[in-house]
């Protein structure tokens, strides 16, 4: 339910940036942590129906999926993982303290000018 | 624009961004903060499963501090003003937020809140969010602290199977500590799976219903409620 969030809060700041521009939107790139826990298809999904009878209405939604990055708790390697949680390549220890890869950034629009 | 080789077409240009999303929930949530900076409110964001306890928690808090501390609620609940109802009985004030589909309280909200319930300096505020071990992790409303309210009848791989939540999280309540004897929980295995999450996480083990932790539940709040006055003045 997080995803329709998202894709509200992303549609506004798209808005704020073009403000009152003529272009439209024919493709927005994310990038999103793959520890921040939201699922891409579904974020796409609430995307497409947000967009509806605005500017960005059929825009394409690029996905960029960031690694997660932790420190172990038990032997402290850095090592990266995908999905929510990792587990030491090492010591096989779950989890471990988050050092990046929850972030959720909106990094270009690529629009037409009407 | 031609249909056989698309001439004619506008050409797409990018504009770079580079800005965090939920940025307007951040920029809010600064606000609140330094709202109840301002006026000496300690806020605690408390969070947990539907059922864990939080209602419970704040009813045991009222009922020891009522006469000592100003104690103020907002309460976040998808229906019903059940819980606000609870809080009033119990002998602090409440402001009930319906969020309907919402499954999380945002900063936008505890905003609205603060200006409909009269705040006083050095009031105690606890934010009772919405049960859920997700989406409240993902919004800052301003707190200082952040509780999660569990479990034992929720097993002990809650904090792995919720990891972002529980990393989030200040100080952890395991409530309804009397029900361990009674199911099939192991408090050294849930323990170790939160410290894998959380190593910073301060654990408090308590029973609203038998009242066993509630004392090291109120030292802890206070003991963090001091610290954070003590930083405001220095």
């Amino acid at each position: 339910m997080h995803e329709l969030s998202l894709a509200r809060d992303l549609l506004a700041a798209i808005e704020r940036k073009l403000d009152r521009s003529n272009a439209r939107v024919v493709r927005v790139n994310v990038s999103i942590g793959s520890a921040a826990g939201i699922v891409s298809e579904s974020l796409r999904f609430a995307f497409r129906v947000i967009c509806e009878g605005t500017r960005a209405d059929g825009a394409e939604l690029s996905v960029t999926t960031i690694a997660g990055r932790s420190r172990c708790a038990d032997c402290g390697i850095v090592f990266d993982f995908d999905g929510l949680i990792g587990r030491c390549p090492r010591c096989g220890r779950l989890g471990g303290e988050l050092l990046s890869g929850d972030e959720m950034i909106l990094r270009a629009i690529e629009v037409t000018d009407v | 624009m031609c249909d056989t080789c698309g001439c004619g077409a506008s050409a797409v240009r990018t504009i770079d961004v580079n800005e965090r999303l939920f940025a307007s929930n951040a920029a809010e949530a600064e606000h609140n903060r330094a709202h109840l900076a301002g006026r000496k409110i300690f806020a605690i964001n408390l969070m947990g499963t539907p059922g864990a306890g939080k209602t419970a928690l704040l009813e045991a808090t009222i009922a020891k501090w009522r006469g000592s501390r100003r104690i103020l609620v907002i309460e976040g609940d998808q229906a019903t003003d059940r819980d606000s109802a609870r809080i009033r009985a119990a002998g602090a004030s409440a402001c009930q937020v319906e969020t309907g589909l919402g499954c999380h309280l945002d900063a936008h909200q505890i905003h609205d809140a603060l200006h409909h319930l009269d705040l006083r300096d050095g009031d105690l505020l606890f934010i009772e969010n919405v049960g859920n071990l997700v989406c409240p992790a993902l919004f800052d409303l301003g707190e200082r602290l952040r509780v999660v309210v569990t479990s034992p009848t929720e097993g002990a791989d809650k904090p792995l199977k919720y990891p972002p939540m529980f990393r989030a999280a200040h100080l952890i309540v395991l409530n309804k500590c009397d029900l361990i004897p009674h199911v099939p929980f192991n408090l050294d295995e849930w323990t170790e799976y939160v410290l894998a999450i959380n190593r910073q996480a301060r654990i408090i083990i308590t029973s609203a219903f038998s009242g066993d932790g509630i004392g090291d539940w109120l030292a802890e709040i206070d003991n963090l409620r001091q610290s954070f006055l003590t930083g405001i003045t220095a």
